[in-house]
């Protein structure tokens, strides 16, 4: 665990990619040219590219981290609180024209996005419905407030173009919100059958049934 | 534990430190109330950059907006323009009635196009005349130079989108400027009465 394993090099690798994709002189200009492309690609991007790199964050370090983040509670908080403040919509405009806001979104971003991932695997039903059940009713509602507001929010970017961001909030909250609970049915599901299993014949398999305590449910 | 929970309240507190700053605490949410609220702060000097009216004539911008010592209401427009500039075209024709049906009092109308490269005098000249601007209230003129246009775009906070047909989009609205040409206020094109009522009363005030 304490070397970095080849698999870990290449999802730095690829992470490492990803960051130079959403940072392209060629590509950023395209990806942040569109309101939704700003929000839906370029940012899920960066979490990705931040998710990806965390890969190679040593034993010693996610321990000591671990210390602050019970249950994954900080993590979680620090993520949801990036997203908070990057929903709101002068901070587009401003990583459009600020050099310095922009290099603050793109660090929060990653940052955010390594933290989802050292977080959320620790955080059990509790945390990651809490977590969810806050930040995916405020994208709904943002989404929303983008569809019907009839003034441009954005001096950079054009009605039609917020509009089309708002669906895409609305859409991906509710998909995150079914695929959650996708995994907390199939969670539920396997360990009714392996409690049943355990009941049937006592001892074996009991190595598979310990880590089943609401834990590993969405891995990047 | 407690750890975990003095790094989550110090998270918060950072996100709400960085919310304030962003929503100059918690009064705008969007770019264009932030630049509002600063203009309404702290007043924005207009860049001497030289401007053409319809009649072909040059002179710096700032010797315009001081022109007979009054309030000027300005707005951003081009002349091929058939969605948001119909409506400030509309506005200042209101605008130019409700002045026109008074004693003078030192507010005038000024028109800048955005498109100075395709908006010639003569242009400017046939756009005043469909809309039955008055000369004495209501200027029309565009940027000769490219590079000064855009200086005075970004120094008032104006910003044109290319909608990719050949249009812009910008954030239209009525900017008062004193005689000293400074911006002073924006207002929104809704808020026509109260940017005419600002304008009335900071030309009375004045000297």
């Amino acid at each position: 665990m304490k070397r970095i394993t080849p698999s870990a090099r290449q999802q730095a690798l690829l992470g490492a990619a990803l960051l130079l994709l959403a940072a392209l002189p060629g590509l950023r200009p395209w990806l942040e040219a569109g309101m939704w492309r700003h929000m839906v690609l370029q940012f899920p991007l960066l979490l990705l590219a931040g998710a990806l790199l965390a890969a190679t964050l040593p034993a010693p370090a996610r321990t000591a981290l671990a210390r602050w983040n019970a249950q994954g509670m900080t993590g979680l908080v620090a993520v949801g609180v990036v997203l908070t403040v990057l929903m709101v919509p002068r901070a587009l405009d401003l990583a459009l024209r600020e050099p310095g806001v922009e290099l603050a979104k793109f660090a929060a971003l990653l940052l955010a996005g390594a933290l989802l991932r050292l977080s959320w695997p620790r955080a059990g039903l509790v945390v990651q419905g809490f977590f969810l059940g806050n930040l995916l009713p405020m994208m709904a509602v943002v989404g929303q407030l983008y569809i019907d507001s009839p003034l441009r929010l954005c001096n950079a970017y054009l009605l039609d173009d917020q509009e089309r961001l708002g669906r895409w909030l609305i859409a991906l909250a509710a998909l995150a919100a079914l695929a959650w609970l996708a995994q907390v049915a199939w969670w539920l599901v396997r360990r009714e059958a392996q409690g049943q299993a355990l009941t049937q014949s006592e001892a074996p398999a009991r190595e598979n049934s310990t880590d089943g305590n609401g834990s590993r449910f969405i891995k990047f | 534990m407690l750890r975990t929970a003095l790094a989550s309240a110090l998270l918060l507190l950072c996100g709400w430190a960085a919310g304030a700053w962003l929503t100059l605490d918690y009064e705008v949410w969007t770019d264009e109330g932030a630049r509002r609220l600063q203009v309404a702060r702290q007043p924005v000097p207009v860049p001497a950059v030289t401007v053409q009216d319809s009649s072909g004539a040059t002179l710096p911008l700032p010797t315009l907006l001081a022109e007979g010592g009054g309030v000027s209401i300005v707005d951003f427009f081009y002349t091929r323009c058939e969605t948001v500039c119909l409506s400030l075209g509309s506005s200042f024709q209101q605008l130019q009635a409700a002045l026109q049906a008074e004693p003078a009092t030192g507010v005038r109308l000024l028109s800048i196009s955005l498109d100075g490269a395709r908006d010639r005098p003569a242009d400017l000249a046939a756009y005043a005349r469909r809309l039955q601007a008055d000369p004495a209230r209501w200027r029309f003129v565009r940027l000769p130079d490219a590079a000064q246009e855009q200086a005075l775009l970004q120094r008032l906070g104006v910003v044109v989108v290319p909608t990719g047909q050949g249009d812009f989009e910008h954030n239209a609205a009525l900017l008062v400027f004193n005689a000293q040409g400074r911006m002073v206020r924006v207002f929104d094109l809704a808020e026509q009465e109260l940017a005419l009522n600002y304008a009335r009363h900071l030309a009375g005030a004045g000297p």
